[in-house]
C-alpha cells in the first residue's frame, strides 16, 4: 500500500489539481483550439497506430519465418531507430529535405533537377513518429511469432490452409495482446511527444498543454487538458482489455516448437529483404547519415572534456533509473498478489499511467509533494535541532530518479508482466504449497524464469531515460548535465546542427543495450 | 521536572537557531574564500555565456553553478522552492518573463550604481528588478531579388493586400512572436491588433512551423517573399558551418520597419536577482560583470546581439546594416500584454 501512494503522490497530486478548476482561459480554449488539438491528436495516433503495425509487424513476420538474405544483422537492426530520440528525427528529416539540405546536395552532385518534399505538416509528423516508434510493436511481436505461434502454425499447415490465411486467422490473434501492448506505448509516445510537433507546426494536446501552462501562465488550464488526455489513454487501453475479456492468453512457458522457418525462391526472397530493410533505412540509416553530416561540418565547436563528462554522467544516470525502476516495477506486479488485495491489483494499474503524463507535468507532481517534505525538514530541524539546511531532497539526484521511475513505470512494467503471464500459476502454488514464503518462492521460482522479461525492461528503460528531455530539465541538480540536455539545448536555440554530436552519442549508448535486448528475445 | 527540561530544550533551540540566523548572515559578509558561489538559473545556453561565467570565475574566485531551462519551467522551479530555493540570479531571454517573476514576488530590488549607469532606463525594471543585458530586433528580412526595400514600410503594412500569400513567419508559440503582437497592442489597442493577427494569417504564404532560420531559408526557396524574424539568426546563418545556410543568410536583406513612427520593436534577455537569493552579493557582481565592457563584447561578437552598454559597438555586421530607431515602449509593458496576446494570436487563427 505505501509502494502505490509513494508511486501514485504524484499523479495524485495533479489529480488533485484539477479539483480547483480550470483557469480563465479555459472558455477561450473551448470555443478556439480544443477541436483543432483533439482532431490533429486523434489523426496523428489513428495514422501512427496503422503505419507503426504495417511497419511493425510485417518486418517481425518477414524476419521471424523466412530465410532472407542479411536476417540476422536485419533482427536487431530494426530495433536500432528506438536509440534516437523522436524528436532528434524529426530534426533529421526537417534537415533532408530542407532548402539546401542533404537530398538536395545529392540530387545537384549526380546532376539531377533538385526537388523538395515537404514533410514538416501532420503527414510527414506521422510518418517520422511511425519510423522512429514502430520498434515497439516490432519487438512485441517477433516474441510471440517466434516461440508461442509454432505448434498452432503446424497445425494449421497441416489442415491444409494456406500460408497467408494462418497468419491472419491464427497468428494474428495469438499475438494480439503483444501487440497491443507495443502499441500502447507508441501510442503514449506519441501522446507525450512536444519537439516534433511544435517544430512541424502541429498543434496537438501536448503543444496545447505547453501553451495553456507557459504562454497563458494557467498551470491549472494545462492540468485540464492533461485530464482530458488521460482519459483519452484510458478509454483506449480499456477498449482492448474489454474485447480480449474472457480469453485466456496465459500459455505455457515456452512452446517447444520454434517457428519454423522457411526457404523460399531466391528471387522472393529479394523483395522480402528490402520489405524488412525499408523501416531500418528510414528510421535508422537516413537520420544517421544526417547527424552525421552535421557533426561533421560543426565538431570543431564542441569542448570535449566536458562533452565526455556528460556522456558518463548520462550514462550512470540511465542505469541507476534503469534498476530503481525495474525494482519497483516487480514490487507493482507482485505486492498486490502476495497480499491477496483485490482493490490494489487494479489500483496497481493506475501507476503505470505515469507514461502517457507528459514529463513536464510529471516534473510539477514530483515537486510539489517532494517540496513540501523538504520544507517539513528544514522546518523541523530548525526547531529540534537549532540547525538550518538547505534543501535536502530537492535538487539532488534522489528527486531526479523519483520522477523517471514514475515516467517509465510502464516501460518496465509491459514486458516484466508479459513474461510473468507465462510462467503458469501453478509453479508458484506448488511451491507455496511445499511451504516455503513468498520471497522464497519469488526468488527460487519466479525470478529465475522471468529474468529476461527483467532484462528487456531494464534496457527499454535505460534507452528511454537516455533520451529523456523535460523532467531532467526542470529536476537535475547542478553539476549534473545528460546527453539529451546538452542536445536540446543546442537545438532549442536554433543550433540544429550543433546537437547532432550529442544526439549521436546517445543513439550509440542505445546501440549495445538493443543489440543485448535481441539477443534475449532469441534466446 | 521533565516539563521544565522541555521548556528549556525548546528555549535552547529557538536562541541556537537565532544565533545561527546571525551568525550566518555574518558569515556571508565575512570572508568565506573556500564556498564563494553563485547560483545563475538561466534559459540562456550559448557557448558565448560558458566562457562568460568562466572567465567571471577566473576574475573574481566564485563559483558558477548553472542550471539551464527555459525561463517558463525556471520561474515555476523558483515559485516552488519558495524561501528555499537556491537560486541567486534569474536570466531569462525575454522581457515578459522577467515581468512575470517580478510579478509572481521572485526577484528583489538591486541598487547598484554601475547598473542605473549603464543600463538605460526604459531597458530596466522601473523598481530595478530585473536588467536587460543585450537587445534584439524584431525585423522583417526579404528576398533580394524579388522586393524592392522601398515596398516595406512598416508591421502594419504587412496587413496590405499585395503581400497575399508572401510572408513566412513562425508559430505563435514562440515568445518573440507574442512580445511583437503585445507591442502592438500596447501602441495600436487590442482590436486593431486583433485585425492585424488576423490580416497576416491571411497573408501567410504557409501555416507556421519551424524556427525563425527555417522562415529565412524558406524566402531564399521562394515559398515566401517576406519574413518576420529576430536579428541574430540572420547573424547566426551568415556564420554557419553550413555553406547552405550561408548562401541563404546572403540571399536576404534586412529591413527595419516602423522607422517613420515608433521604431522597430526590440526585445532583450536579462536578468534579476532572486528574492531569497543565498549569495546576494555575489549575484550582484555576477550582473555587473554581465553588463561591463568586456562581457558585452563577447555578447555583441559571439551571438550578433546588440549590447546595452553604450561604450561597446555591436559587431561588424550589425553595424553594416546601420543604425536604428528603437521602439521606446516600456519593456514591461509586453509582459503584462502578454496574454491578451496569446489569446488573440489564437481568435485570429495563428497557430
Amino acid at each position: 500500500m505505501a509502494i502505490v501512494c509513494f508511486i501514485t503522490v504524484p499523479i495524485g497530486t495533479i489529480l488533485f489539481k484539477l479539483f480547483l478548476g480550470p483557469g480563465e482561459s479555459w472558455q477561450h480554449i473551448v470555443k478556439n483550439l480544443l477541436l483543432d488539438y483533439s482532431l490533429n491528436s486523434f489523426w496523428l495516433i489513428l495514422g501512427c497506430i496503422c503505419l507503426t503495425l504495417l511497419f511493425g509487424v510485417s518486418s517481425a513476420w518477414i524476419v521471424s519465418r523466412y530465410n532472407i538474405p542479411f536476417r540476422r544483422p536485419l533482427e536487431w537492426m530494426l530495433i536500432l531507430p528506438l536509440a534516437i530520440p523522436s524528436y532528434i528525427t524529426a530534426y533529421a528529416y526537417a534537415g533532408f529535405f530542407d532548402y539546401g539540405g542533404s537530398l538536395e546536395l545529392l540530387l545537384r552532385s549526380v546532376g539531377s533537377k533538385p526537388f523538395r518534399i515537404d514533410v514538416m505538416n501532420i503527414l510527414g509528423l506521422i510518418f517520422v513518429l511511425s519510423i522512429s516508434l514502430f520498434p515497439y510493436v516490432y519487438v512485441s511481436a517477433r516474441a510471440v511469432f517466434l516461440y508461442q505461434s509454432g505448434r498452432l502454425i503446424e497445425a494449421s499447415k497441416m489442415l491444409g490452409v494456406k500460408e497467408f490465411r494462418t497468419f491472419l486467422k491464427i497468428v494474428l490473434p495469438i499475438s494480439r495482446p503483444a501487440i497491443v501492448g507495443g502499441l500502447v506505448l507508441v501510442v503514449m509516445e506519441v501522446l507525450n511527444d512536444y519537439g516534433a510537433a511544435k517544430y512541424y507546426g502541429v498543434s496537438t494536446f501536448t503543444t496545447g498543454i505547453f501553451r495553456s501552462w507557459f504562454s497563458l501562465e494557467e498551470p491549472s488550464t494545462a492540468i485540464y487538458l492533461s485530464a482530458i488526455l488521460l482519459i483519452l489513454v484510458f478509454v483506449f487501453i480499456f477498449i482492448e482489455r474489454y474485447q480480449r475479456a474472457g480469453k485466456d492468453y496465459t500459455m505455457t512457458a515456452k512452446s517447444d516448437i520454434k517457428l519454423p522457418r522457411i526457404t523460399i525462391a531466391k528471387r522472393k526472397q529479394i523483395p522480402l529483404f528490402f520489405l524488412a530493410f525499408i523501416p531500418v533505412f528510414f528510421g535508422f540509416i537516413l537520420p544517421i547519415f544526417q547527424l552525421i553530416y552535421w557533426s561533421f561540418l560543426t565538431f570543431e565547436n564542441i569542448n570535449y572534456t566536458t562533452f565526455f563528462s556528460t556522456a558518463i554522467q548520462s550514462l550512470a544516470i540511465a542505469l541507476l533509473t534503469a534498476l530503481v525502476t525495474v525494482f519497483f516495477a516487480l514490487l507493482v506486479l507482485y505486492f498486490p498478489k502476495w497480499n491477496a488485495l483485490k482493490f490494489l491489483k487494479k489500483s496497481s494499474r493506475i501507476t503505470i499511467l505515469g507514461y502517457a503524463i507528459p514529463g513536464a507535468v510529471i516534473a510539477i507532481g514530483v515537486m510539489i509533494p517532494t517540496l513540501q517534505l523538504d520544507k517539513w525538514l528544514v522546518k523541523m530541524s530548525n526547531e529540534m535541532f537549532g540547525v538550518k539546511i538547505g534543501l535536502v531532497i530537492n535538487g539532488t539526484i534522489i528527486v531526479l530518479l523519483y520522477a523517471y521511475m514514475i515516467r517509465f513505470l510502464a516501460v518496465a512494467f509491459n514486458p516484466i508482466e508479459s513474461s510473468h503471464l507465462k510462467i503458469p500459476e501453478s509453479l508458484s502454488e506448488s511451491s507455496r504449497l511445499l511451504g516455503k514464503g513468498y520471497l522464497k518462492t519469488f526468488f527460487k521460482i519466479d525470478f529465475p524464469l522471468l529474468k529476461s522479461g527483467l532484462l528487456s525492461a531494464f534496457i527499454l528503460v535505460f534507452v528511454d531515460a537516455m533520451k529523456e528531455l523535460p523532467l531532467t530539465l526542470i529536476l537535475k541538480p547542478y553539476d549534473i548535465n545528460t546527453l539529451a540536455v546538452k542536445a536540446y539545448e543546442y537545438a532549442s536555440d536554433e543550433l540544429v546542427m550543433e546537437a547532432a554530436l550529442p544526439s549521436l552519442c546517445i543513439v550509440a549508448t542505445g546501440i549495445l543495450p538493443i543489440i543485448l535486448l535481441n539477443r534475449l528475445i532469441l534466446k | 521536572m521533565k516539563k521544565a527540561y522541555l521548556i528549556l530544550a525548546i528555549i535552547f533551540s529557538f536562541t541556537a537557531c537565532k544565533s545561527d540566523k546571525k551568525n550566518q548572515s555574518e558569515s556571508k559578509e565575512d570572508n568565506k574564500p573556500e564556498t564563494q558561489e553563485v547560483n545563475v538559473y538561466t534559459h540562456r545556453h550559448y557557448p558565448a555565456d560558458q566562457e562568460l561565467f568562466a572567465s567571471f570565475e577566473k576574475q573574481t574566485g566564485i563559483k558558477v553553478n548553472v542550471v539551464n531551462a527555459k525561463a517558463d519551467e525556471l520561474i515555476q522551479k523558483m515559485t516552488e522552492e519558495g524561501e528555499q530555493s537556491p537560486a541567486d540570479v534569474l536570466i531569462t531571454v525575454d522581457a515578459g518573463r522577467l515581468v512575470r517573476a517580478k510579478d509572481k514576488g521572485l526577484l528583489q530590488t538591486v541598487d547598484s550604481e554601475a547598473l542605473n549607469k549603464i543600463i538605460p532606463a526604459n531597458l530596466r525594471d522601473e523598481n530595478n528588478q530585473w536588467f536587460a543585458l543585450t537587445k534584439r530586433a524584431r525585423v522583417i528580412v526579404y528576398a533580394k531579388d524579388r522586393v524592392k526595400s522601398e515596398d516595406l514600410s512598416s508591421y502594419e503594412d504587412l496587413t496590405s493586400d499585395k503581400w497575399k500569400g508572401k510572408i513566412l513567419v513562425r508559430s505563435s508559440n514562440n515568445i518573440y512572436n507574442q512580445s511583437l503582437l503585445a507591442s502592438i497592442i500596447a501602441n495600436n489597442g487590442e482590436d486593431e491588433a486583433k485585425v492585424w493577427a488576423e490580416k497576416v494569417v491571411a497573408n501567410m504564404a504557409r501555416t507556421p512551423k519551424g524556427n525563425d532560420r527555417d522562415q529565412v531559408k524558406a524566402v531564399v526557396a521562394g515559398e515566401g517573399d517576406i519574413a518576420i524574424v529576430n536579428t541574430y539568426y540572420i547573424g547566426k546563418l551568415l556564420n554557419s558551418k553550413n555553406p547552405e545556410e550561408v548562401k541563404a543568410g546572403n540571399g536576404v536583406s534586412v529591413f527595419f520597419p516602423n522607422q517613420e513612427g515608433r521604431g522597430t520593436h526590440i526585445n532583450v534577455s536579462g536578468a534579476g536577482v532572486a528574492k531569497y537569493a543565498p549569495n546576494k552579493t555575489n549575484a550582484i557582481k555576477f550582473i555587473e560583470f554581465l553588463a561591463s565592457k568586456e562581457a558585452q563584447e563577447v555578447f555583441a561578437k559571439a551571438n550578433y546581439e546588440y549590447p546595452v552598454n553604450k561604450d561597446v559597438t555591436p559587431s561588424e555586421l550589425l553595424s553594416s546594416w546601420g543604425e536604428f530607431k528603437e521602439d521606446l515602449l516600456a519593456l514591461s509593458v509586453l509582459g503584462k500584454n502578454n496574454k491578451k496576446a496569446v489569446i488573440t494570436f489564437d481568435v485570429a487563427g495563428w497557430k
